[in-house]
Protein backbone atom coordinates (compact mmCIF):
# COMPACT_ATOMS: atom_id res chain seq x y z
CA UNK A 1 0.00 0.00 0.00
CA UNK A 2 1.35 3.39 -0.78
CA UNK A 3 -1.15 5.58 1.92
CA UNK A 4 1.72 8.11 2.27
CA UNK A 5 1.35 9.06 -0.99
CA UNK A 6 -2.10 9.71 -0.83
CA UNK A 7 -3.16 12.25 1.91
CA UNK A 8 -6.82 11.99 0.98
CA UNK A 9 -6.84 8.31 1.54
CA UNK A 10 -5.40 8.30 4.60
CA UNK A 11 -7.12 10.81 5.86
CA UNK A 12 -10.33 9.17 5.04
CA UNK A 13 -8.18 5.89 6.71
CA UNK A 14 -7.76 7.27 9.79
CA UNK A 15 -11.80 8.68 9.59
CA UNK A 16 -12.58 5.10 8.85
CA UNK A 17 -10.39 3.60 11.72
CA UNK A 18 -12.29 5.63 14.32
CA UNK A 19 -15.28 4.74 13.44
CA UNK A 20 -14.44 0.92 13.58
CA UNK A 21 -12.94 1.28 16.76
CA UNK A 22 -15.81 3.37 18.54
CA UNK A 23 -18.61 1.01 16.72
CA UNK A 24 -16.13 -1.96 18.51
CA UNK A 25 -16.32 -0.56 21.73
CA UNK A 26 -19.13 2.12 22.38
CA UNK A 27 -21.16 -0.45 24.17
CA UNK A 28 -18.74 -1.57 26.51
CA UNK A 29 -19.54 -0.96 30.62
CA UNK A 30 -17.99 2.43 31.38
CA UNK A 31 -15.49 3.12 34.30
CA UNK A 32 -16.21 5.59 36.92
CA UNK A 33 -13.74 6.97 39.14
CA UNK A 34 -14.65 9.47 41.72
CA UNK A 35 -12.77 10.49 44.48
CA UNK A 36 -14.10 10.08 48.51
CA UNK A 37 -12.94 10.98 52.13
CA UNK A 38 -10.51 8.40 52.16
CA UNK A 39 -8.96 8.08 48.60
CA UNK A 40 -10.42 7.28 44.97
CA UNK A 41 -12.89 4.76 43.87
CA UNK A 42 -13.08 3.15 41.22
CA UNK A 43 -16.68 1.44 39.84
CA UNK A 44 -17.86 -0.48 36.76
CA UNK A 45 -20.25 -3.67 36.28
CA UNK A 46 -19.60 -6.62 34.57
CA UNK A 47 -20.77 -10.17 33.94
CA UNK A 48 -17.94 -11.64 35.33
CA UNK A 49 -14.55 -11.48 34.30
CA UNK A 50 -11.85 -8.66 36.19
CA UNK A 51 -12.41 -4.55 34.55
CA UNK A 52 -10.63 -3.11 37.41
CA UNK A 53 -6.70 -3.47 38.18
CA UNK A 54 -3.69 -2.44 40.16
CA UNK A 55 -0.62 -1.27 38.17
CA UNK A 56 1.17 0.28 41.80
CA UNK A 57 0.91 0.42 45.17
CA UNK A 58 -1.03 4.22 44.79
CA UNK A 59 -2.00 3.56 40.93
CA UNK A 60 -5.04 1.86 39.75
CA UNK A 61 -6.74 1.12 36.31
CA UNK A 62 -9.83 0.43 34.31
CA UNK A 63 -10.69 0.22 30.86
CA UNK A 64 -13.46 -0.27 28.46
CA UNK A 65 -12.84 -2.64 25.62
CA UNK A 66 -11.31 -5.72 23.98
CA UNK A 67 -10.24 -7.57 26.49
CA UNK A 68 -7.21 -8.75 24.96
CA UNK A 69 -6.05 -5.28 24.19
CA UNK A 70 -6.84 -4.31 27.76
CA UNK A 71 -4.53 -6.91 28.99
CA UNK A 72 -1.33 -5.93 27.05
CA UNK A 73 -1.73 -2.16 28.23
CA UNK A 74 -2.22 -3.29 32.11
CA UNK A 75 0.87 -5.58 31.71
CA UNK A 76 2.98 -2.75 29.75
CA UNK A 77 1.93 -0.15 32.52
CA UNK A 78 2.69 -3.13 35.26
CA UNK A 79 5.84 -3.44 33.83
CA UNK A 80 6.90 0.48 33.49
CA UNK A 81 5.70 1.04 36.91
CA UNK A 82 8.06 -1.58 38.51
CA UNK A 83 11.11 -0.94 36.56
CA UNK A 84 11.23 2.58 37.55
CA UNK A 85 10.38 1.77 41.20
CA UNK A 86 12.89 -0.78 41.79
CA UNK A 87 15.65 1.16 39.96
CA UNK A 88 14.45 4.96 41.14
CA UNK A 89 12.48 4.23 43.64
CA UNK A 90 8.54 3.81 44.74
CA UNK A 91 8.20 7.70 44.88
CA UNK A 92 9.11 7.79 41.49
CA UNK A 93 6.34 6.12 40.25
CA UNK A 94 4.22 8.72 38.89
CA UNK A 95 0.98 8.25 36.60
CA UNK A 96 2.29 10.99 34.54
CA UNK A 97 4.98 8.83 32.95
CA UNK A 98 2.91 6.07 33.07
CA UNK A 99 0.83 7.82 30.63
CA UNK A 100 3.78 10.51 28.56
CA UNK A 101 6.01 8.18 28.46
CA UNK A 102 4.41 4.79 28.30
CA UNK A 103 0.65 4.26 27.66
CA UNK A 104 -0.02 7.52 25.18
CA UNK A 105 2.84 6.27 22.53
CA UNK A 106 2.06 3.07 22.70
CA UNK A 107 -1.76 3.31 21.76
CA UNK A 108 -0.96 6.08 19.34
CA UNK A 109 1.90 3.98 17.27
CA UNK A 110 -1.13 0.96 17.31
CA UNK A 111 -3.71 3.41 16.38
CA UNK A 112 -0.85 4.81 13.76
CA UNK A 113 0.02 1.39 11.81
CA UNK A 114 -2.71 1.56 9.27
CA UNK A 115 -2.05 -2.51 8.63
CA UNK A 116 -2.68 -3.86 12.05
CA UNK A 117 -5.18 -4.22 14.44
CA UNK A 118 -5.22 -0.80 16.95
CA UNK A 119 -5.97 -1.28 20.44
CA UNK A 120 -9.50 -1.48 20.97
CA UNK A 121 -9.64 0.25 24.13
CA UNK A 122 -10.24 3.36 26.13
CA UNK A 123 -8.06 3.33 29.47
CA UNK A 124 -8.54 5.06 32.70
CA UNK A 125 -5.97 5.33 35.46
CA UNK A 126 -6.12 7.05 38.89
CA UNK A 127 -3.54 7.75 41.06
CA UNK A 128 -3.96 8.83 44.83
CA UNK A 129 -2.06 11.48 46.49
CA UNK A 130 -0.23 11.98 43.57
CA UNK A 131 2.28 15.39 43.21
CA UNK A 132 -0.37 18.04 42.16
CA UNK A 133 -3.50 16.48 43.41
CA UNK A 134 -5.28 13.87 46.05
CA UNK A 135 -6.74 12.39 43.50
CA UNK A 136 -5.32 12.38 39.73
CA UNK A 137 -7.00 10.31 36.65
CA UNK A 138 -6.24 10.20 33.23
CA UNK A 139 -7.87 9.35 30.14
CA UNK A 140 -5.76 7.59 27.38
CA UNK A 141 -8.18 7.46 24.33
CA UNK A 142 -7.96 4.94 21.63
CA UNK A 143 -5.88 7.21 19.36
CA UNK A 144 -3.13 7.83 22.04
CA UNK A 145 -4.73 10.86 23.11
CA UNK A 146 -4.46 11.69 27.04
CA UNK A 147 -5.99 13.84 29.31
CA UNK A 148 -6.27 14.54 32.83
CA UNK A 149 -8.91 15.11 35.32
CA UNK A 150 -8.95 15.95 39.25
CA UNK A 151 -11.50 14.62 41.59
CA UNK A 152 -13.76 12.63 38.93
CA UNK A 153 -13.37 10.90 36.13
CA UNK A 154 -15.79 9.23 33.44
CA UNK A 155 -14.95 6.78 30.50
CA UNK A 156 -17.64 5.20 28.58
CA UNK A 157 -16.82 3.28 25.42
CA UNK A 158 -17.54 6.86 23.38
CA UNK A 159 -16.43 9.94 24.36
CA UNK A 160 -19.82 11.12 23.96
CA UNK A 161 -20.82 9.62 27.02
CA UNK A 162 -18.13 10.70 29.05
CA UNK A 163 -19.44 14.28 30.18
CA UNK A 164 -22.97 13.52 30.21
CA UNK A 165 -21.76 10.68 32.96
CA UNK A 166 -19.53 13.70 34.16
CA UNK A 167 -22.58 16.00 34.63
CA UNK A 168 -24.37 12.98 37.14
CA UNK A 169 -21.10 13.04 39.11
CA UNK A 170 -20.39 16.63 39.59
CA UNK A 171 -19.57 16.71 43.24
CA UNK A 172 -18.58 19.82 45.04
CA UNK A 173 -16.08 18.61 47.46
CA UNK A 174 -14.76 14.94 47.46
CA UNK A 175 -13.07 14.90 50.26
CA UNK A 176 -16.41 15.32 51.95
CA UNK A 177 -17.50 12.33 50.31
CA UNK A 178 -19.01 9.16 51.99
CA UNK A 179 -17.71 6.09 50.23
CA UNK A 180 -21.45 5.45 50.26
CA UNK A 181 -22.65 8.43 48.74
CA UNK A 182 -19.47 7.75 46.31
CA UNK A 183 -20.81 4.43 44.97
CA UNK A 184 -24.27 5.79 44.83
CA UNK A 185 -23.05 8.59 42.55
CA UNK A 186 -20.72 6.51 40.51
CA UNK A 187 -23.23 3.95 39.91
CA UNK A 188 -25.82 6.59 38.58
CA UNK A 189 -22.92 7.99 36.56
CA UNK A 190 -22.20 4.43 35.50
CA UNK A 191 -25.97 4.26 34.00
CA UNK A 192 -25.98 7.40 31.91
CA UNK A 193 -22.79 6.15 30.18
CA UNK A 194 -24.79 2.82 29.76
CA UNK A 195 -27.63 4.26 28.29
CA UNK A 196 -25.44 6.31 25.75
CA UNK A 197 -23.70 2.66 24.78
CA UNK A 198 -26.84 1.01 24.03
CA UNK A 199 -28.37 4.26 22.18
CA UNK A 200 -28.90 3.28 18.30
CA UNK A 201 -27.60 6.56 16.72
CA UNK A 202 -26.18 9.09 18.99
CA UNK A 203 -27.04 12.82 18.02
CA UNK A 204 -24.34 14.52 16.36
CA UNK A 205 -24.73 17.57 18.53
CA UNK A 206 -23.86 17.27 22.41
CA UNK A 207 -26.88 19.57 23.28
CA UNK A 208 -29.24 17.08 21.50
CA UNK A 209 -27.85 13.95 23.41
CA UNK A 210 -28.13 16.00 26.46
CA UNK A 211 -32.03 16.42 25.87
CA UNK A 212 -32.51 13.03 25.19
CA UNK A 213 -30.92 12.18 28.12
CA UNK A 214 -33.08 14.22 30.66
CA UNK A 215 -35.69 11.61 31.07
CA UNK A 216 -34.04 8.63 31.36
CA UNK A 217 -34.85 7.02 34.13
CA UNK A 218 -31.23 5.90 35.69
CA UNK A 219 -32.22 3.54 38.64
CA UNK A 220 -34.76 1.65 36.31
CA UNK A 221 -31.00 1.17 34.20
CA UNK A 222 -29.57 -0.14 37.21
CA UNK A 223 -32.45 -2.40 38.39
CA UNK A 224 -32.40 -3.92 35.33
CA UNK A 225 -28.96 -3.78 34.38
CA UNK A 226 -28.11 -5.63 38.16
CA UNK A 227 -29.81 -8.68 37.37
CA UNK A 228 -26.97 -9.54 34.58
CA UNK A 229 -24.34 -7.94 35.89
CA UNK A 230 -22.12 -7.36 38.52
CA UNK A 231 -20.40 -4.12 40.76
CA UNK A 232 -16.61 -4.59 40.75
CA UNK A 233 -15.42 -1.68 42.70
CA UNK A 234 -12.07 -1.16 44.52
CA UNK A 235 -10.67 1.85 46.18
CA UNK A 236 -6.92 3.31 46.41
CA UNK A 237 -7.52 3.84 50.72
CA UNK A 238 -5.30 6.25 51.86
CA UNK A 239 -5.61 4.86 55.63
CA UNK A 240 -4.88 1.28 54.18
CA UNK A 241 -1.81 0.04 56.47
CA UNK A 242 1.36 -0.44 54.19
CA UNK A 243 2.49 0.67 50.76
CA UNK A 244 -0.08 -0.46 48.62
CA UNK A 245 -3.01 0.98 48.59
CA UNK A 246 -5.53 -0.54 46.41
CA UNK A 247 -8.17 -3.06 47.96
CA UNK A 248 -11.13 -4.67 46.07
CA UNK A 249 -14.67 -3.67 48.03
CA UNK A 250 -16.53 -6.34 49.84
CA UNK A 251 -20.11 -7.50 48.71
CA UNK A 252 -20.66 -6.19 52.39
CA UNK A 253 -19.34 -3.19 51.48
CA UNK A 254 -21.20 -3.11 48.33
CA UNK A 255 -24.90 -4.09 49.76
CA UNK A 256 -26.73 -1.40 51.43
CA UNK A 257 -25.88 0.71 48.42
CA UNK A 258 -27.08 -2.27 45.87
CA UNK A 259 -30.10 -2.91 47.82
CA UNK A 260 -31.44 0.65 47.12
CA UNK A 261 -31.56 -0.59 43.24
CA UNK A 262 -33.16 -3.95 43.39
CA UNK A 263 -35.97 -3.26 44.98
CA UNK B 1 7.78 -11.72 25.85
CA UNK B 2 7.70 -13.28 29.05
CA UNK B 3 4.56 -13.86 30.46
CA UNK B 4 5.11 -15.38 33.66
CA UNK B 5 5.15 -12.51 35.89
CA UNK B 6 8.80 -13.17 37.25
CA UNK B 7 10.08 -9.32 37.37
CA UNK B 8 13.88 -10.79 37.38
CA UNK B 9 13.37 -11.46 33.76
CA UNK B 10 11.61 -8.22 33.48
CA UNK B 11 14.98 -6.20 35.03
CA UNK B 12 17.51 -8.32 33.23
CA UNK B 13 15.40 -7.08 29.99
CA UNK B 14 16.46 -3.84 31.05
CA UNK B 15 19.42 -4.35 31.33
CA UNK B 16 20.36 -5.25 34.88
CA UNK B 17 22.90 -7.09 36.56
CA UNK B 18 23.08 -8.58 39.84
CA UNK B 19 26.03 -7.79 42.43
CA UNK B 20 27.78 -11.16 41.78
CA UNK B 21 26.65 -11.32 38.36
CA UNK B 22 29.92 -12.04 35.94
CA UNK B 23 32.15 -12.65 39.57
CA UNK B 24 34.35 -15.32 39.07
CA UNK B 25 35.41 -17.43 41.79
CA UNK B 26 38.83 -17.30 42.94
CA UNK B 27 41.00 -16.71 45.57
CA UNK B 28 39.87 -16.28 49.44
CA UNK B 29 38.85 -13.05 51.41
CA UNK B 30 42.70 -13.97 52.88
CA UNK B 31 44.05 -11.77 49.83
CA UNK B 32 41.45 -9.02 50.25
CA UNK B 33 42.40 -5.74 50.74
CA UNK B 34 39.49 -4.72 52.72
CA UNK B 35 37.27 -5.41 55.41
CA UNK B 36 33.24 -5.87 54.04
CA UNK B 37 30.67 -4.62 55.82
CA UNK B 38 29.38 -7.62 57.80
CA UNK B 39 28.34 -8.95 61.07
CA UNK B 40 24.54 -9.67 62.82
CA UNK B 41 22.94 -11.72 65.11
CA UNK B 42 18.94 -12.09 64.01
CA UNK B 43 16.53 -14.67 65.20
CA UNK B 44 12.96 -15.41 64.82
CA UNK B 45 10.71 -17.52 66.75
CA UNK B 46 7.29 -19.14 66.78
CA UNK B 47 5.10 -17.87 69.53
CA UNK B 48 1.58 -18.22 70.74
CA UNK B 49 -0.18 -15.96 67.88
CA UNK B 50 2.18 -16.43 64.94
CA UNK B 51 6.08 -15.69 64.51
CA UNK B 52 7.97 -12.67 65.78
CA UNK B 53 11.46 -12.28 64.13
CA UNK B 54 14.16 -9.64 65.15
CA UNK B 55 17.52 -8.67 64.78
CA UNK B 56 20.56 -6.39 66.44
CA UNK B 57 21.18 -3.12 64.57
CA UNK B 58 25.07 -3.14 64.54
CA UNK B 59 26.85 -3.52 61.04
CA UNK B 60 30.71 -3.96 61.28
CA UNK B 61 33.43 -3.78 58.84
CA UNK B 62 36.25 -6.21 60.24
CA UNK B 63 37.07 -4.42 63.78
CA UNK B 64 34.82 -1.15 62.99
CA UNK B 65 31.59 -0.55 64.02
CA UNK B 66 30.27 0.64 61.12
CA UNK B 67 26.35 1.78 61.68
CA UNK B 68 24.38 1.12 64.75
CA UNK B 69 21.37 2.08 63.07
CA UNK B 70 20.98 -1.17 60.36
CA UNK B 71 17.80 -2.55 59.72
CA UNK B 72 17.82 -6.20 59.15
CA UNK B 73 15.03 -7.43 59.35
CA UNK B 74 12.64 -6.01 55.77
CA UNK B 75 9.57 -6.31 55.30
CA UNK B 76 8.60 -8.59 51.89
CA UNK B 77 4.63 -7.79 51.90
CA UNK B 78 2.03 -7.74 53.89
CA UNK B 79 2.72 -11.39 55.42
CA UNK B 80 6.41 -11.57 55.21
CA UNK B 81 9.81 -10.64 56.09
CA UNK B 82 13.27 -11.66 55.31
CA UNK B 83 16.11 -10.92 58.29
CA UNK B 84 19.09 -10.48 56.84
CA UNK B 85 22.80 -11.82 58.04
CA UNK B 86 26.19 -11.54 56.05
CA UNK B 87 27.16 -8.85 53.52
CA UNK B 88 24.04 -5.97 53.79
CA UNK B 89 24.81 -5.25 49.99
CA UNK B 90 23.93 -8.34 48.54
CA UNK B 91 21.44 -9.13 51.21
CA UNK B 92 18.89 -5.80 50.29
CA UNK B 93 19.64 -5.96 47.77
CA UNK B 94 17.95 -9.45 47.15
CA UNK B 95 15.48 -8.08 49.58
CA UNK B 96 14.47 -5.60 47.12
CA UNK B 97 13.92 -8.02 44.29
CA UNK B 98 12.10 -9.80 46.37
CA UNK B 99 9.60 -7.06 47.27
CA UNK B 100 8.83 -6.09 44.14
CA UNK B 101 8.99 -10.18 42.83
CA UNK B 102 5.93 -10.42 45.55
CA UNK B 103 4.18 -7.49 44.39
CA UNK B 104 5.31 -7.65 40.55
CA UNK B 105 3.71 -11.25 40.48
CA UNK B 106 0.84 -10.27 42.24
CA UNK B 107 -0.66 -7.86 40.28
CA UNK B 108 0.70 -8.97 36.46
CA UNK B 109 -0.74 -12.49 37.18
CA UNK B 110 -3.43 -11.14 39.19
CA UNK B 111 -2.88 -13.80 41.98
CA UNK B 112 -0.79 -13.99 45.07
CA UNK B 113 2.71 -15.61 44.78
CA UNK B 114 2.31 -19.52 46.67
CA UNK B 115 4.51 -19.46 49.63
CA UNK B 116 6.20 -22.46 47.81
CA UNK B 117 7.37 -19.98 45.47
CA UNK B 118 7.99 -17.38 47.32
CA UNK B 119 10.64 -19.58 49.17
CA UNK B 120 12.08 -21.08 45.57
CA UNK B 121 12.27 -17.23 44.43
CA UNK B 122 14.35 -16.13 47.57
CA UNK B 123 16.31 -19.78 46.90
CA UNK B 124 17.27 -18.71 43.56
CA UNK B 125 18.91 -14.97 44.35
CA UNK B 126 21.08 -17.04 47.29
CA UNK B 127 21.79 -19.62 44.05
CA UNK B 128 23.04 -16.50 41.94
CA UNK B 129 24.96 -14.92 44.77
CA UNK B 130 27.15 -18.11 45.30
CA UNK B 131 30.38 -16.63 43.63
CA UNK B 132 29.89 -14.07 45.65
CA UNK B 133 29.97 -16.10 48.62
CA UNK B 134 32.70 -18.00 47.51
CA UNK B 135 34.51 -15.06 47.45
CA UNK B 136 34.01 -14.66 50.50
CA UNK B 137 32.53 -10.95 50.24
CA UNK B 138 29.28 -11.44 49.49
CA UNK B 139 27.41 -14.47 51.78
CA UNK B 140 23.38 -13.82 52.58
CA UNK B 141 22.20 -16.19 55.23
CA UNK B 142 18.73 -14.86 55.33
CA UNK B 143 15.37 -15.91 57.48
CA UNK B 144 12.71 -15.98 55.78
CA UNK B 145 9.59 -15.99 58.45
CA UNK B 146 5.62 -15.56 57.29
CA UNK B 147 2.41 -16.19 58.12
CA UNK B 148 0.63 -18.44 56.05
CA UNK B 149 -3.02 -18.31 55.81
CA UNK B 150 -3.47 -21.54 54.35
CA UNK B 151 -2.71 -23.31 57.44
CA UNK B 152 -3.43 -20.53 59.67
CA UNK B 153 0.13 -20.75 61.39
CA UNK B 154 3.64 -18.87 61.48
CA UNK B 155 6.17 -20.58 59.24
CA UNK B 156 10.04 -19.70 59.70
CA UNK B 157 12.75 -20.98 57.16
CA UNK B 158 16.30 -20.67 57.02
CA UNK B 159 18.97 -20.72 54.58
CA UNK B 160 22.29 -21.81 53.67
CA UNK B 161 25.09 -19.61 52.04
CA UNK B 162 24.32 -21.55 48.79
CA UNK B 163 20.74 -21.37 48.59
CA UNK B 164 19.61 -24.62 50.72
CA UNK B 165 16.04 -24.34 52.70
CA UNK B 166 15.32 -25.34 55.76
CA UNK B 167 11.70 -25.43 58.12
CA UNK B 168 12.14 -25.20 61.65
CA UNK B 169 9.37 -25.70 63.90
CA UNK B 170 10.36 -23.72 67.05
CA UNK B 171 12.79 -20.98 66.49
CA UNK B 172 16.33 -20.06 64.35
CA UNK B 173 19.28 -18.30 64.68
CA UNK B 174 21.63 -16.89 62.46
CA UNK B 175 24.73 -14.74 62.16
CA UNK B 176 28.18 -13.91 63.87
CA UNK B 177 26.77 -13.78 67.26
CA UNK B 178 23.60 -16.72 66.79
CA UNK B 179 26.45 -19.50 68.30
CA UNK B 180 26.21 -18.00 71.42
CA UNK B 181 22.23 -17.51 71.77
CA UNK B 182 21.53 -21.21 70.39
CA UNK B 183 22.07 -23.47 72.94
CA UNK B 184 20.46 -20.67 75.33
CA UNK B 185 17.47 -21.02 72.54
CA UNK B 186 17.20 -25.01 73.10
CA UNK B 187 17.75 -24.78 76.66
CA UNK B 188 14.39 -22.43 76.99
CA UNK B 189 12.35 -24.00 75.13
CA UNK B 190 12.75 -27.56 76.16
CA UNK B 191 13.32 -26.56 80.15
CA UNK B 192 12.07 -22.72 80.89
CA UNK B 193 8.77 -21.47 82.42
CA UNK B 194 7.04 -21.42 78.89
CA UNK B 195 8.05 -23.14 75.73
CA UNK B 196 7.90 -20.14 72.85
CA UNK B 197 4.91 -21.80 71.53
CA UNK B 198 3.08 -20.68 74.44
CA UNK B 199 4.55 -17.25 75.00
CA UNK B 200 2.11 -14.40 74.41
CA UNK B 201 3.23 -11.45 72.77
CA UNK B 202 5.36 -9.40 75.26
CA UNK B 203 7.15 -11.81 76.91
CA UNK B 204 8.38 -13.48 73.32
CA UNK B 205 9.68 -9.91 72.68
CA UNK B 206 11.16 -9.52 76.33
CA UNK B 207 13.03 -13.05 75.84
CA UNK B 208 14.17 -11.97 72.16
CA UNK B 209 15.67 -9.01 73.20
CA UNK B 210 17.44 -10.82 76.19
CA UNK B 211 18.44 -13.14 73.62
CA UNK B 212 20.17 -10.41 71.36
CA UNK B 213 21.80 -9.00 74.33
CA UNK B 214 23.65 -12.23 75.35
CA UNK B 215 24.58 -12.47 72.00
CA UNK B 216 25.85 -9.15 72.06
CA UNK B 217 27.85 -10.56 75.10
CA UNK B 218 29.54 -12.56 73.26
CA UNK B 219 29.89 -11.46 69.41
CA UNK B 220 31.51 -8.10 69.13
CA UNK B 221 29.73 -7.24 66.13
CA UNK B 222 26.35 -7.81 67.35
CA UNK B 223 24.69 -4.52 69.17
CA UNK B 224 23.01 -4.36 72.28
CA UNK B 225 20.81 -1.31 73.51
CA UNK B 226 22.17 1.76 72.27
CA UNK B 227 21.95 4.14 76.06
CA UNK B 228 23.51 7.10 73.80
CA UNK B 229 21.50 7.36 71.36
CA UNK B 230 18.42 5.07 72.63
CA UNK B 231 18.26 2.58 69.81
CA UNK B 232 16.78 -0.55 70.26
CA UNK B 233 16.97 -3.73 68.25
CA UNK B 234 14.23 -4.35 65.50
CA UNK B 235 11.56 -7.01 66.12
CA UNK B 236 8.45 -7.46 64.47
CA UNK B 237 5.66 -10.19 64.40
CA UNK B 238 3.24 -11.91 61.74
CA UNK B 239 0.17 -12.97 62.62
CA UNK B 240 -3.14 -13.96 61.02
CA UNK B 241 -4.24 -9.93 60.89
CA UNK B 242 -0.61 -9.25 59.17
CA UNK B 243 3.05 -7.71 59.94
CA UNK B 244 3.59 -5.53 62.80
CA UNK B 245 6.53 -3.55 63.89
CA UNK B 246 6.62 -3.29 67.31
CA UNK B 247 7.39 0.50 68.77
CA UNK B 248 9.71 1.96 70.44
CA UNK B 249 7.76 2.61 73.57
CA UNK B 250 6.59 -0.88 73.85
CA UNK B 251 10.47 -2.11 73.12
CA UNK B 252 11.45 0.19 76.05
CA UNK B 253 9.32 -0.39 78.80
CA UNK B 254 10.03 -4.40 77.57
CA UNK B 255 13.46 -3.82 77.77
CA UNK B 256 13.37 -2.41 80.44
CA UNK B 257 11.04 -5.36 82.05
CA UNK B 258 12.99 -8.33 80.67
CA UNK B 259 16.51 -6.98 79.91
CA UNK B 260 17.15 -4.79 82.69
CA UNK B 261 14.67 -5.86 85.55
CA UNK B 262 13.75 -9.77 85.10
CA UNK B 263 14.61 -12.61 87.60
CA UNK B 264 17.95 -11.95 89.22
CA UNK B 265 18.21 -8.23 88.26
Amino acid sequence: MMLSDEPYRWAEGVANRRDYIEDQIRAGSPVVGVGYEDGILLLTLSRSQQKLFEVYDRIGLGAVGHSADIEKLRQAAIDMAHSIGFNYSEEDVTLRQIVYFGLGPAIKAGFDDVVRSPFLARVMLAELDGEASAHTFYIVDYDGAFFRYEDFCTLGGIPDADHLMEQRLDVDDVTKLSLTDALSKALQAWAIGRWVGKLEEIPSEDSDLDALAVDVDLNDILKRELQDLGVEAVVLQRSLSGKPKYRLLTDDELAPVLDSFKK
Amino acid sequence: MSDGGDFVDLLRRDGYRFPGEGVVASGSRGDLPFHPTEGTTILAIRYRDGVLIAGDRRATAGNMVLYDRADKVINLDAYSVMAISGSPAVAFEIARVLEHSFQYYRRRQLQEMSLNAKLRRLSLLIKDNIPMAIQGIGAVIPIFATFDRKDACGKIYFYDALGAQFETTDFTTTGSGSPGIRGVMYYQDRWGDHKFADMARDEAVGMAMRLLDTAGEYDSATGRYERVADIFPTVKIITASGLEDIETETLRALHAEYVDGGPGA
